[in-house]
């Protein structure tokens, strides 16, 4: 069931977003403020909905002699917010500390076993593993090749990024072979970047189009 | 800089940013009022993403998570209902959850009601469940893999898991009598055949480094275009089983999907609601506009500086 009111002001912000295109205007700025006051309140709610309140709150208040291990993280978590009060500021540090030391003992379980082990793994590949001469395509798509320009693309791109050192003739060269990798990679990026976005806008059109102009002015599809 | 009058060259390369937009407003309106249909072809990764679908025998469990906001819904929407559709017709069984904090559940909702509604004869609970939102993404993963009820106790009307055939409660019978699928109730995400996340922003990465390095279930992706490059890394390390990159990977899921399933085919041919495969013919337009003026910028730049040139050397 489309809610009518729900929609018109759905199409009136995204028109007033979209007047940025025109020039800066103090409907777009309303339309911008009310999507970050809206986002941000939402955010606060779901938090202390779906966080604090089964995982904390709940957990205390029902059976607080089985669950009173969670006082240490609810104090921990209440003592960040101590830096608004500037003589104690100082003991938020506390709590930032086991949520930083925390974190990253999480991350870096997660980075290393899932993503630099694997790939690491995937990158390092014998050259032997077949050449095909037939055409050129299947040159190109040779395993060896793949394998060889894997190698190339790695050590230019980190002899690149290796500032710690002064770069000689030799490294200079190489480095500028990293720059042209760097260049694809990022060419490859904006492509599916401006894709990404083009998505968004096609989708906020179709909106204005099939839920908006066709319903109010009774077009049947 | 030119000296007096302006001149078609000088006009080309000042062209007021508005007419641009214009062009690419058109380019979009158009083919959304007049759908032209273009030819859409298939790439690697969405293909072993429906290969791998399709290799699944029914009644397996397949997971859905909606990690992704309406920012995106254009983009993830489309990939999403496809899986959904895929499986359901393939009598897969699809939990779905969303851990995505903004708008995240409003689409897991909206989503699943429509493609239940294009399934009559597939029950809530023995075919698909909606287990809802749940905060924190990484812990909730972690949970996963010792007890999915532990991370969902209920499901998102308030149910207890335990109340539902897909987790063991009775055999997985429907109201027709039939007994659906080989696996009655799971209990970790281990068992569960196949993740795939519509993801933005982190938790598709969530997915693949904790789910699958650590618990071993497959995962699929279905990134926005932005975060897709990223997840080439992924494909290649084999890590991935598959990858739906942006509105083309989910129009090329749903064309396999017409091409391989005449139900679905059916489906989509009456469907009036927005499907990625509309989509990739405003995005063909978009994409030729902004070809165009990348090479008349080019092009008037070139033959600015040669009259540079030329007036410098008299």
């Amino acid at each position: 069931m489309t809610d009518p009111i729900g929609t018109w002001l759905a199409a009136l912000l995204t028109l007033a977003v979209l007047s940025f295109l025109y020039r800066d205007n103090p409907v777009f700025r309303t339309a911008e403020s009310l999507f970050a006051g809206v986002s941000l309140g939402y955010y606060v709610g779901i938090v202390l909905d779906q966080t604090l309140r089964p995982n904390l709150i709940e957990p205390l208040a029902t059976d607080f002699a089985k669950n009173n291990d969670l006082l240490i993280a609810g104090v921990l978590g209440a003592l960040l917010y101590m830096r608004y009060v500037p003589r104690v500021g100082w003991v938020a540090r506390y709590g930032l500390a086991v949520y930083v030391a925390y974190y990253i003992g999480v991350e870096f379980t997660r980075k290393i076993h899932g993503e630099v082990l694997p790939q690491m793994g995937r990158t390092i590949q014998p050259l032997d593993q077949g050449w095909s001469f037939q055409s050129v395509w299947a040159f190109l798509n040779s395993p060896g090749l793949l394998a060889l320009m894997a190698i190339v693309g790695t050590y230019s791109v980190l002899i690149y990024f290796f500032f710690s050192r002064e770069q000689g003739p030799v490294t200079q060269r190489v480095s500028r072979v990293g720059i042209w990798f760097l260049m694809v990679s990022f060419g490859a990026a904006f492509g599916f970047t401006v894709m990404g976005r083009v998505a968004l806008l096609i989708g906020r059109i179709n909106f204005l189009i099939y839920d908006w102009i066709y319903p109010t002015f009774g077009v049947v599809t | 800089m030119a000296r007096g009058s302006p001149t078609f060259l000088d006009r080309l390369l000042h062209v007021d940013r508005r007419l641009i937009f214009l062009f690419v407003a058109l380019s979009v309106t158009v083919p959304i009022l007049v759908p032209l249909g273009l030819p859409v072809s298939t790439t690697a990764p969405t293909q072993a993403a429906y290969d791998y679908i399709e290799s699944l025998r029914p009644g397996d469990y397949v997971w859905l998570s909606f990690d992704y906001g309406p920012s995106s819904a254009p983009e993830n929407d489309p990939m999403a209902e496809g899986f959904m559709r895929h499986c359901l017709s393939k009598d897969l069984k699809v939990i779905v959850c969303a851990l995505y904090p903004l708008g995240g559940l409003g689409l897991a909702n909206n989503s699943m009601a429509r493609v239940a509604a294009e399934f009559p004869n597939k029950q809530y609970g023995v075919d698909y469940i909606n287990l809802g939102y749940k905060d924190g993404a990484e812990a909730v993963m972690r949970t996963l893999g010792a007890n999915i009820a532990d991370a969902f106790p209920t499901d998102v009307n308030g149910r207890n898991l335990s109340e539902f055939p897909m987790f063991g409660a009775t055999p997985s019978k429907r109201e027709d009598g039939m007994v659906v699928g080989h696996t009655l109730g799971i209990k970790s995400i281990k068992e569960v055949k196949v993740v795939f996340t519509a993801a933005t922003g982190l938790i598709g990465e969530y997915w693949i480094t904790l789910v699958n390095s650590q618990f071993g279930t497959p995962v699929i992706i279905g990134p926005t275009a932005v975060s897709a490059p990223k997840y080439y890394a992924f494909l290649s390390s084999g890590q991935l089983k598959g990858m739906l990159g942006g509105m083309k990977g989910a129009a090329e899921y749903e064309q396999l999907l017409i091409k391989n399933r005449p139900d679905l085919a059916e489906l989509y041919g009456a469907t009036k609601l927005f499907t990625a495969t509309k989509g990739m013919d405003a995005q063909t337009g978009i994409h030729l506009v902004i070809i165009l003026f990348i090479l008349i910028g080019n092009v008037a730049f070139f033959l600015f500086r040669m009259r540079e040139a030329k007036e410098g050397g008299r």
